[in-house]
């Protein structure tokens, strides 16, 4: 990709940025609910990469599903235990606000907590479905696109997979233990864009497609091309 | 080859009459031909079609996604993987090992397939065992075991096992983890039937084998149990190239619907599944009629299974007498390698059914979504897992439920249509071979990667 883009002065990067994709293999785990305060159990005991498996990754899972499906916490209230104010409470959640698991776990407990002090009869009731927890496995892996420039940087973006795009934009901050993203870290770190780094912690990735997220993305930068 | 009349021809009866509709007036539908088609089929098999290569699948799921599994594969370069099952032909876990070894030999993962062997007796315990693990009601007797480990003790004896991963498939060869000798030696056990209520004697007399692999594979969650190894869900999957997924002209759809009698200027409902009972095919037709006394609609019931199994025909006969006269039934009694057909038929198809009581994961219902059709399956098996209700498809659990979902996309088409295209992108995303790959590539780096048994 290099080759084909002349790198401009003014668009160079100070660090080339490497896209990167993860691959994500699903583990069956030991915790399993029937009812709302088994749920809640084991909630609090599943491993951290449960909550990510059933939050951050299933909303790459479901990537182009535009409206109604946010975690399977809530898809599970809804469907199973017919609790639309659970679900709607667990699925107003957006995983970009917390940049660990700890905190994002504390969150869902907190939620189905009130709602069973709220609601005590509701945690026995049997669900129409047992939920099982789920672990991701996870294998960070590179691809070969590598931009030293704004042109270059758009282009890869039109060009990895999905799952690129939900490494680096979505999956981020958890490693990086910030409220943003690669794309925006690098844009601002390394191509002094402050606003276009800032516009890409602004968009809205529940009401729309991982592929509308990308598309919306390339705008921005495309913008800041200009 | 010459076409031949399959079984499904019947007589052109007369219409159905609408007083039968009760109170509610059907709209009128258009007028009938005087006698329909015959229905033809193959005689014999066609000749196999040469194995799809990685670089095929680009043009389905992206370059990015293909470049991801090349990446994945070139960690395990020189790394060699042997499976092992019970049969090499027949049966879903033959065709997707055929499906599944071409490519990872492509990505010069090393994979080797070796079939077990073994008497009728052996052949008769494991088949007990098979249903027996599904809750089926089963005394194991000590001549029973001693004839499941002696034929395992035989393969053991036949077979090498000097790759780095063993798979083994099913319960029937579980007991060669007892070759396991090299200690980097990973062993895995895929599990593809539903474990969720098993037999206690068998399950309890299989489990310390299971124990012994390293990590074991089920096709959802809720077949699993619980275990000492770690255990990953790999969802059973389509190859969207095979006759049965790969997109098809329109005018060889339109071939078959006129061969089949189907008529493509009105909608058309249709389930395709063997005539079991499980699949409810009566409960299907009551639904279709049900819904008919709203919406015009012919429904079209095909599946195979009626020349070989008992059952199967007993079952056909009951489809058949709940038919009656009804010229909008059409009811087709398929071969096993009418693939493009059931492909077509899928294709031209309006809405697809899948209404099972109970099921193992619903591959059918997978092959529906993939052609991006609006589907309606009973909440049973894996379906849920493909079918997220009101974004994905319809989930029903019963004859009523399964009627007003027909009637009710049929009388919102961009309602239906969405659904159509999600289900189509839920497939790429979890139950392509393509995703299959990427799971085996990703288990055996795990797997090798990690430092102890």
């Amino acid at each position: 990709m290099t080759s084909a883009m002349a790198p401009t002065l003014a668009h160079t990067s100070v660090k080339p940025f490497y896209f990167n994709t993860s691959a994500h293999l699903v583990r069956i785990t030991r915790q399993k609910a029937s009812a709302l305060a088994e749920f809640l159990d084991a909630l609090r005991e599943c491993p951290e990469s449960s909550i990510f498996q059933h939050s951050f990754r299933t909303l790459q899972e479901h990537h182009f599903i535009r409206e109604g499906f946010s975690n399977d916490f809530a898809h599970w209230a809804l469907s199973a235990c017919n609790e639309p104010s659970l679900a709607e409470g667990l699925a107003s959640v957006d995983v970009r606000e917390f940049t660990s698991v700890a905190e994002l776990r504390e969150r869902f407990v907190q939620i189905v907590q009130t709602f069973l002090q709220r609601n005590p009869t509701a945690g026995a009731r049997t669900a129409k479905e047992t939920f099982y927890f789920c672990a991701s496995d996870t294998v960070v892996i590179p691809t070969s696109f590598v931009a030293n420039t704004l042109h270059e940087f758009a282009e890869g973006l039109r060009r990895v997979s999905v799952h690129s795009i939900h490494h680096h934009f979505i999956e981020a901050r958890l490693r990086l233990k910030l409220m943003s993203n690669d794309f925006s870290q690098w844009l601002y770190e390394d191509m002094g864009l402050t606003e276009a780094a800032r516009q890409l912690n602004r968009l809205d990735i529940y009401t729309v497609t991982l592929d509308d997220v990308r598309a919306q993305i390339i705008r921005i930068v495309e913008r800041a091309l200009i | 080859m010459e076409p031949v009349e399959s079984q499904t021809e019947r007589e052109a009866p007369a219409r159905e009459s609408q007083t039968d509709f009760g109170s509610v007036s059907s709209p009128a539908p258009p007028p009938q031909q005087e006698r329909r088609k015959k229905p033809r089929t193959w005689e014999i098999p066609p000749a196999p079609v040469p194995a799809p290569r990685l670089d095929d699948y680009k043009g389905i799921v992206g370059a990015a996604d293909i470049d991801e599994l090349k990446f994945l594969a070139s960690e395990l370069a020189g790394k060699t993987l042997k499976m092992v099952n019970s049969t090499a032909v027949g049966g879903g876990v033959a065709e997707m090992l055929n499906q599944l070894i071409p490519l990872l030999n492509e990505l010069e993962v090393k994979t080797h397939w070796d079939v077990i062997t073994g008497g009728n007796d052996f052949f008769e315990v494991t088949k007990a065992f098979h249903n027996a693990l599904q809750g089926s009601d089963y005394h194991l007797s000590p001549q029973a075991r001693d004839v499941f480990l002696m034929h395992n003790e035989l393969n053991r004896q036949r077979m090498q096992f000097t790759e780095d991963v063993v798979v083994i498939h099913d319960p029937q060869p579980a007991a060669l983890i007892r070759a396991r000798e090299q200690s980097p030696q990973r062993w895995i056990w895929r599990c593809h039937i539903d474990l969720s209520n098993p037999n206690p004697e068998v399950w309890g007399f299989l489990r310390p084998f299971i124990e012994q692999y390293d990590a074991a594979i089920f096709s959802t969650q809720s077949f699993s149990r619980q275990l000492q190894i770690p255990q990953y869900l790999f969802y059973p999957c389509i190859d969207p190239l095979s006759e049965k997924n790969k997109d098809l002209d329109d005018s060889f759809v339109q071939q078959v619907c006129d061969e089949f009698g189907v008529d493509r200027s009105r909608p058309i409902v249709t389930q395709v599944s063997r005539f079991d009972r499980a699949k409810d095919p009566v409960g299907v037709i009551q639904a279709f009629k049900q819904a008919r006394r709203y919406v015009d609609c012919q429904l079209v019931m095909a599946g195979g299974g009626a020349t070989d199994d008992p059952e199967g025909a007993a079952v056909l006969k009951e489809v058949n007498e709940a038919a009656g006269d009804d010229r909008d039934i059409i009811i087709l009694d398929l071969p096993p390698w009418c693939a493009l057909q059931i492909n077509a038929l899928q294709r031209a198809s309006t809405i697809i059914v899948q209404k099972s009581i109970r099921e193992g994961f619903g591959l059918t219902v997978t092959e529906a979504l993939w052609k991006g059709k609006p589907t309606i399956a009973g909440a049973v098996g894996g379906i849920p897992n493909q079918i997220i209700h009101k974004l994905t498809g319809a989930l029903v659990h019963s004859v009523e439920g399964c009627a007003y979902q027909i009637r009710y996309l049929l009388t919102h088409p961009d309602f239906a249509r969405r659904l159509g295209q999600n289900g189509h992108e839920h497939v790429k995303e979890n139950f392509l071979m393509t995703t299959n790959v990427r799971r085996w590539l990703l288990l055996c780096r795990i797997l090798l990667a990690s430092g102890t048994n």
